[in-house]
């Protein structure tokens, strides 16, 4: 019904002048944009993209955001409606005016997503806002890492007139900036979004002069109207079912300091043209700031649904109207103030990656496998030293505080194609790293590396794209210091597609401490370019401080090692044609033992793939997952095989002709698993895989894994169906059933 | 009787043809132009000689005998880039980072594509690399960000990596690009040496990252160095056919070619990659002598082409250059001039969205095959031309002054299918449509370049060209409140035109880290080095008298990390203007962002500088073009063309014909063979002496 309104509103709308002013508004945008990214002082906005200018009606329902970070242009809406509600009576709402806000229990993800907001006037009425958003790592408050309530986190602002009636508050400026550690830094990106809001806000005045008031409103709901419809035509596409995911992380224990895991899960309910996402079942809230407010939570599953399934709608609310979202209240992904929240970023990570998964396949089971992707979250593990500085760099400026190489991770595989190597990253498609030349101009470190990680995307018959990694020394700052947090001992954020594992085994995060004979070895012409070489070869040894500290210093020379995401596996590992692997391991991007262990492909002496020993060893590969399986003998059925959906790359859904109910069974080799109405995976071949045994090698630390690999393989022809991560002391012994097909 | 006529000729070989200017000692000018042949872009160039020399009724000997300069731009490099068909290239670089050109910065997965490719996020791969990660050896060196030497280059090594790439890999060109060399390039002359030593026999073309930018930025400039030798031996290649068929015909003139900052360098001196975009920048060079002879201070150039619309700005006769321009998908460091583009052209297709009914215009394109709908080659989609068409602004019978006869109804068809019957407008109103959608997206892109340039749409002058440019400039103009359009009697060959005027121009950036208070003596001695360099240069191409220097600075405030680029008014610095340049530093930044936007208390740094230094070549002033008719015999009949929601009566003139002086009230179109402008109600167009048209708006 809705849907037939729509159409009698829009009918009014002359869709060549709405189709220039759509343009028009998106390029009103596009120069805010680059006036923030021109005018900022953060290199994580003008060279990372993190920052967002978009445009609301006059209620804050999102007519349009332009490239950037999604995050902001989603949480935006919530915050004018909030301001609306708190301040529309007292101190009122006036033409000229601009609002900012920073609270993350109203918008944004923490203190750091500072969102500037401008209502529009046209002949005294307030008919739209504009607003301009970005990420500023100065908030004040304790250094990353220490907060365990949102009061350590620095300043939150509900809603300030910074510029008032037209005239920019000096007062309000100092006052803000004043709390930051660096009150130029805050202050220049404060300018920056003002800039920003005024050319928006000058255009939208363009426009409504032009098209008129009436036009642009119309034009305005036409546009939500047209991604809404657009979504559902989307979402009808799509079979009807259930699919779940499940994503781990670890945070820091208040009490004990030790790793603890947690899990986000979430069930993905396609019915008709609607989508329902589920949360329930995700972890309890935490004593630390690694919490997700509802809106960062909210504004996550935007980022995740525009970049998988909404793409090629127009950016505006109207594409979250046929979705529905269920957070629990108290769990990680809905904290109860005054619950703090810095990592809820690293949180909202995790959300992404967990709609990311639901989506991908619902998407492979409508057809649509160019735009299947698996994970591009994946770390081996977390835990270490991160990537968020304090202390003076050798000119005596505050150290920017964050290092965002993470902006470049290894995207997932394809059923096409390998995953991308050192992509990106979901928040921001079109963002990318910084150049290490003009980063050292910047920060206290010389770089010995910045490469492709080795084993940094997840095995597959598609690869995931590997992150990178990197060695540093630190190099000009007296009193350098970097964010600690226990090593969590399973793949964080990481998920294959259809038996592509979830995560490669790459990479190391550590403090290492130098030899004394470095720098007389420096001068021989050598250096090490990953931690393993540096301690193989006598350069440093790892240094874990004890008691896990919230942060911890950096003397000058020691080195710090780090690596980035990288892609989830897409099928099967023992079906990639080993000519590829072989050519893997030529590049550097997968280790020999890699391609032996898991891969099964033996190189002779020259790196050559031998066939026999491949044969061989992907034989008992194969023999190893259908070990100690009794398959279950389902009587097949009789009649013509009828596929009703091809829901997985090795399973399909469909019915012998003179059988009443529907199965699912192996595409690879006709083996019927079960009904339709049972988890395939529970009558699957099963085997773990402890996490030291796929890696062949421990953590930094020499602590523990807490989680397992999960193997569910075809009983019939051992072709490897799901590769899950597996973490009993969090979620009990579950076989997690992630595609769910009523008949 | 012609025997002492000498001649200056300007080449510029774009995608589909190879155009020609050539100017008299007198200033007269004429142009023709051949097919571009990609196989061998020599043969294009010899054929558009011989054309010019038929026209001029003497032979390819004679005239090749009276050309005293030939100025050559080409896509050559261009090309060799978007074909990955180059050298077989090898890279040595500093040991743990030789996945720089893979990593791309992760930004490479979409530089270069439009944006609503980008947001297909799942889809979007990056490009494939001009060589294969084996091809790359690191070698143990490491200067730091202040030029240090933290780790002195091992020798040792840069033998193996060398005799690796040579003897293992098969190499013909190697590629050198170390951290830091923007600041200190001696590790990468050590590797130089090194080759020469190793190798000097086997002509192994090399590749200096410093001697390509001294900017920060490893990435572009890694890029930079590895793009010179890919494209390197196919653009000496050229050069030399081209040579050698010149001198076979008796050439001793000189032979120059085009790069992309604007200017020429001698054929032996010019980086290969300097050529990127050769044809536009003798176009931007062109109009800036316009706007010079014009007296417009701003303006802004469109060039509309086939599948492409690019833009460019001038402030009082300068250009910027772009900040990592994007060439074949791969971010460059060079002075190439900031020249944005969009997929919007004649070929440019209209599409109806089935579920919301959604009009769009663009990005794809028809291209050259199928083309449009009225080129009746197999297209079935309506593009842009077909609109130009239904609107009368095209003549059927005279597309390419009639080599090409364009079908009426097939437009009317792919349009009615496609867009009036889904929309319910009749194929007019389609048309009309089609035709406002393209022009505002192309203003959009106008308003953005003049805006990002710290101008005024409204104050600009907009040179048009490109085959359909002038069919719609007065649409871009009313919408960004523009009062001239230029169209340039040249405008069918502007590029070449513009080459055939051009000067030697070198051109140095380098990266600068000085925090205010700033030394004058430093500046200084920073921008006697670059003089003294770009000197050299210039005497190496030739060029024997005084350079002239055109100086600019990029500063910022301190935390930001992006600057803006001034010219700088004085010659050299001293105790006053090293502190005033701050203030000339504000004032201009509030000129770009706003009275509010400036924040003086973070302090001010200065991060580049960037010289000009210009070598003039004489030219004379463009001859008058005397036309011997009268308006009326200008006069090509009329036809109904569309103009404010109806088909008007509108007279033709052919634009040739048209006697200097001549002004002529819209409704009104003018056409010659290459070029169509349709002179809209309430506009008026004047004619010049040099046949330029000015149509006031």
């Amino acid at each position: 019904m809705t849907a037939a309104v729509g159409s009698i509103a829009e009918a009014a709308i002359d869709p060549i002048r709405f189709e220039i002013l759509a343009h028009r508004l998106w390029a009103i945008g596009e120069e805010g944009r680059i006036a923030l990214q021109r005018v900022t002082a953060s290199p994580i906005v003008a060279q990372g993209g993190e920052c967002m200018c978009s445009f609301y009606d006059a209620n804050g329902n999102m007519i349009l955001a332009c490239s950037g970070h999604l995050r902001f242009a989603a949480a935006t809406s919530d915050a004018i409606k909030r301001i609306i509600d708190w301040f529309a009576d007292d101190p009122g709402i006036n033409e000229g005016d601009e609002f900012i806000l920073n609270d993350p229990y109203v918008a944004g993800s923490h203190t750091y997503d500072i969102m500037q907001i401008a209502p529009v006037f046209w002949n005294g009425e307030r008919v739209a806002w504009v607003a301009s958003s970005s990420h500023t790592a100065d908030t004040g408050g304790l250094l990353r890492g220490a907060a365990t309530e949102i009061y350590h986190e620095g300043i939150r602002l509900l809603g300030l007139k910074i510029v008032e009636a037209g005239v920019f508050r000096d007062d309000v400026f100092k006052t803000v900036t004043e709390q930051c550690r660096d009150p130029e830094y805050v202050g220049m990106d404060i300018k920056s979004r003002t800039a920003a809001n005024n050319v928006c806000r000058a255009g939208y005045l363009e426009l409504l002069h032009r098209f008129g008031a009436d036009f642009v409103e119309a034009a305005g709901r036409r546009l939500i109207d047209d991604s809404s419809r657009m979504a559902r035509e989307k979402l009808t596409a799509i079979p009807d079912g259930i699919w779940r995911s499940r994503i781990y992380g670890t945070y820091r224990d208040p009490n004990t300091r030790a790793a603890v895991p947690y899990q986000i899960v979430c069930a993905a309910t396609k019915a008709g043209d609607e989508l329902t996402l589920d949360f329930t079942g995700s972890s309890g809230q935490i004593d630390n700031d690694q919490n997700s407010t509802l809106p960062s939570t909210m504004a996550h599953v935007m980022i995740a649904l525009t970049n998988r399934l909404f793409w090629d709608l127009p950016w505006s609310d109207g594409k979250l109207d046929p979705v529905r979202v269920i957070v629990p209240e108290g769990s990680v992904l809905n904290c109860r103030f005054p619950a703090a929240c810095g990592r809820s970023p690293r949180v909202g990570q995790y959300v992404v990656e967990a709609v990311s998964q639901c989506v991908s396949s619902m998407l492979f089971a409508a057809g649509e496998r160019a735009d299947v992707n698996a994970g591009w979250g994946s770390f081996w593990y977390l835990g270490g030293p991160g990537y968020f500085y304090g202390g003076h760099n050798s000119h005596g400026l505050p150290n920017p505080q964050g290092l965002y190489d993470t902006h470049g991770g290894g995207l997932g595989a394809t059923p096409l194609r390998d995953g991308v190597p050192s992509g990106g990253q979901q928040n921001i498609p079109s963002g990318g790293i910084s150049d290490i030349e003009r980063i050292e101009l910047q920060y206290p470190f010389l770089y010995l590396s910045r490469s492709h990680n080795v084993d940094g995307g997840a095995p597959g018959a598609r690869t995931g794209g590997a992150g990178t990694q990197r060695l540093v020394i630190a190099y000009g700052s007296d009193d350098l210091t970097v964010d600690f947090t226990p090593y969590g001992g399973l793949p964080h954020g990481a998920w294959g597609l259809f038996g592509g594992h979830p995560t490669g085994t790459g990479g190391t995060r550590s403090l290492l401490a130098p030899a004394a004979d470095v720098a007389a070895r420096l001068q021989h012409g050598d250096y090490p370019v990953t931690a393993d070489e540096a301690v193989a070869g006598g350069w440093a040894e790892v240094s874990v401080p004890s008691g896990n500290p919230g942060r911890m210093p950096v003397t000058e020379g020691w080195l710090l090692a780090d690596f980035t995401q990288g892609g989830g596996g897409y099928g099967d590992p023992v079906e990639r044609a080993e000519d590829l692997v072989a050519e893997d391991v030529r590049r550097g991007v997968v280790s020999a033992g890699q391609a032996e262990r898991i891969f099964g492909v033996v190189g002779d002496a020259s790196g050559s793939p031998d066939p026999a020993a491949t044969a061989a060893r992907r034989a008992e590969i194969r023999q190893a997952r259908l070990a100690g399986k009794d398959p279950d003998v389902l009587e097949p059925g009789s009649g013509e095989w009828v596929p009703r959906v091809r829901f997985h790359e090795s399973l399909e859904v469909g019915r012998f002709e003179l059988a009443a109910g529907e199965v699912v069974r192996c595409v690879k080799c006709g083996h019927v698993l079960c009904d339709v109405s049972q988890n395939y995976k529970v009558h699957a071949a099963r085997r773990v895989i402890p996490l030291a045994e796929l890696a062949g090698r421990g953590l930094p630390d020499g602590g523990e894994y807490v989680g397992a690999l999960a193997e569910y393989a075809c009983p019939g022809c051992a072709v490897l169906l799901a590769a899950d991560i597996s973490c009993p002391d969090v979620s009990g012994e579950d076989d997690l059933w992630d595609v769910q097909l009523g008949s | 009787m012609t025997g002492d006529v000498r001649y200056t000729i300007g080449i510029d070989i774009g995608g589909t043809f190879t155009d020609l200017t050539m100017v008299t000692e007198q200033g007269a000018v004429q142009s023709t132009k051949a097919p571009t042949t990609p196989d061998d872009f020599s043969i294009g160039v010899m054929d558009a000689l011989a054309e010019a020399a038929r026209i001029n009724g003497i032979s390819l000997e004679e005239l090749v005998r009276r050309t005293d300069v030939l100025k050559n731009g080409s896509t050559v490099a261009t090309n060799a880039l978007l074909t990955r068909r180059g050298a077989r290239v090898g890279l040595i670089t500093t040991r743990g980072f030789e996945d720089t050109i893979f990593i791309m910065r992760a930004v490479g997965r979409v530089d270069g594509l439009p944006a609503e490719e980008v947001r297909r996020v799942a889809y979007v791969d990056k490009p494939e690399p001009l060589l294969p990660r084996e091809r790359v050896v690191g070698v143990h060196e490491r200067i730091d960000a202040q030029g240090r030497v933290v780790v002195p280059i091992n020798t040792g090594e840069v033998t193996v990596a060398i005799r690796r790439l040579v003897e293992d890999e098969g190499v013909d060109a190697i590629a050198v690009s170390f951290l830091h060399s923007w600041r200190v390039a001696d590790h990468e002359q050590v590797v130089r040496r090194m080759i020469d030593e190793q190798y000097g026999d086997r002509n192994i073309f090399v590749s200096l990252s410093s001697d390509l930018s001294r900017e920060a930025g490893e990435y572009a400039r890694t890029n930079t160095a590895v793009a010179n030798a890919f494209v390197g031996p196919a653009v000496h290649r050229y050069l030399e056919r081209l040579s050698a068929q010149l001198s076979a015909l008796g050439f001793s003139g000189r032979l120059l070619v085009m790069q992309g900052n604007g200017g020429l360098a001698s054929i032996d001196h010019a980086a290969p990659i300097s050529t990127l975009q050769s044809g536009p920048a003798g176009g931007m060079f062109g109009a800036a002598l316009m706007s010079d002879s014009m007296k417009h201070r701003t303006v802004v150039t469109a060039d509309m082409g086939g599948t492409s619309f690019d833009v460019g700005v001038l402030s009082d006769g300068v250009w910027k250059y772009a900040d990592e321009p994007i060439f074949a998908r791969l971010r460059m460091m060079q002075p190439i001039i900031d020249i944005r583009s969009i997929g919007a052209g004649g070929g440019t297709i209209a599409r109806v969205d089935p579920i919301t009914t959604r009009m769009s215009v663009g990005p794809d394109s028809a291209g050259a095959q199928p083309g449009p709908a009225c080129y009746d080659a197999g297209g079935t989609e309506p593009t842009v031309t077909d609109c130009n068409l239904v609107l009368g602004y095209l003549d059927p019978d005279f597309f390419l002054g009639g080599r090409k006869s364009l079908s009426v109804e097939r437009a009317e068809r792919a349009i009615r299918t496609n867009l009036a019957d889904p929309l319910g407008l009749s194929v007019l109103e389609s048309a009309a449509g089609v035709f406002d959608i393209i022009n505002s997206k192309m203003s959009d892109l106008i308003r953005r370049e003049v805006v990002r340039n710290g101008e005024v749409p409204a104050e600009c002058a907009l040179y048009a060209f490109g085959g359909a440019g002038a069919i719609h400039a007065t649409s871009w103009a009313r919408e960004l409140g523009m009062s001239r359009i230029v169209i340039a009697n040249t405008s069918p060959v502007f590029s070449a035109h513009g080459i055939a005027m051009s000067d030697f121009l070198r051109t140095r950036l380098a990266t600068l880290t000085y925090v205010a208070p700033f030394d004058p003596a430093q500046l200084n001695r920073d921008l006697d080095a670059l003089e003294n360099d770009l000197a050299m240069e210039l005497a190496k191409d030739g060029f024997n008298g005084t350079p002239q220097f055109k100086r600019y600075v990029t500063m910022h405030f301190l935390r930001q990390t992006t600057g803006e680029e001034m010219p700088l008014p004085w010659e050299r610095f001293d105790g006053e203007t090293a502190g005033s340049v701050g203030e000339l530093y504000v004032e201009h930044y509030r000129r770009l962002y706003g009275p509010g936007a400036a924040y003086e208390k973070s302090g001010l740094a200065m991060s580049r500088i960037r010289v000009d230094a210009v070598g003039s070549i004489d030219r004379r002033a463009a001859d008058h073009t005397v036309v011997p008719t009268t308006l009326d015999e200008a006069r090509h009949g009329s036809r109904r063309a569309h103009f404010d929601g109806d088909l008007v009566d509108t007279v033709v003139y052919r634009k040739d014909r048209i006697p200097a002086g001549s002004t002529i009230s819209g409704p009104a179109i003018l056409e010659s063979e290459l070029t169509t402008i349709v002179v809209a109600p309430g506009t008026s167009a004047a004619v010049d002496s040099l046949g330029n048209v000015v149509v006031t708006v």
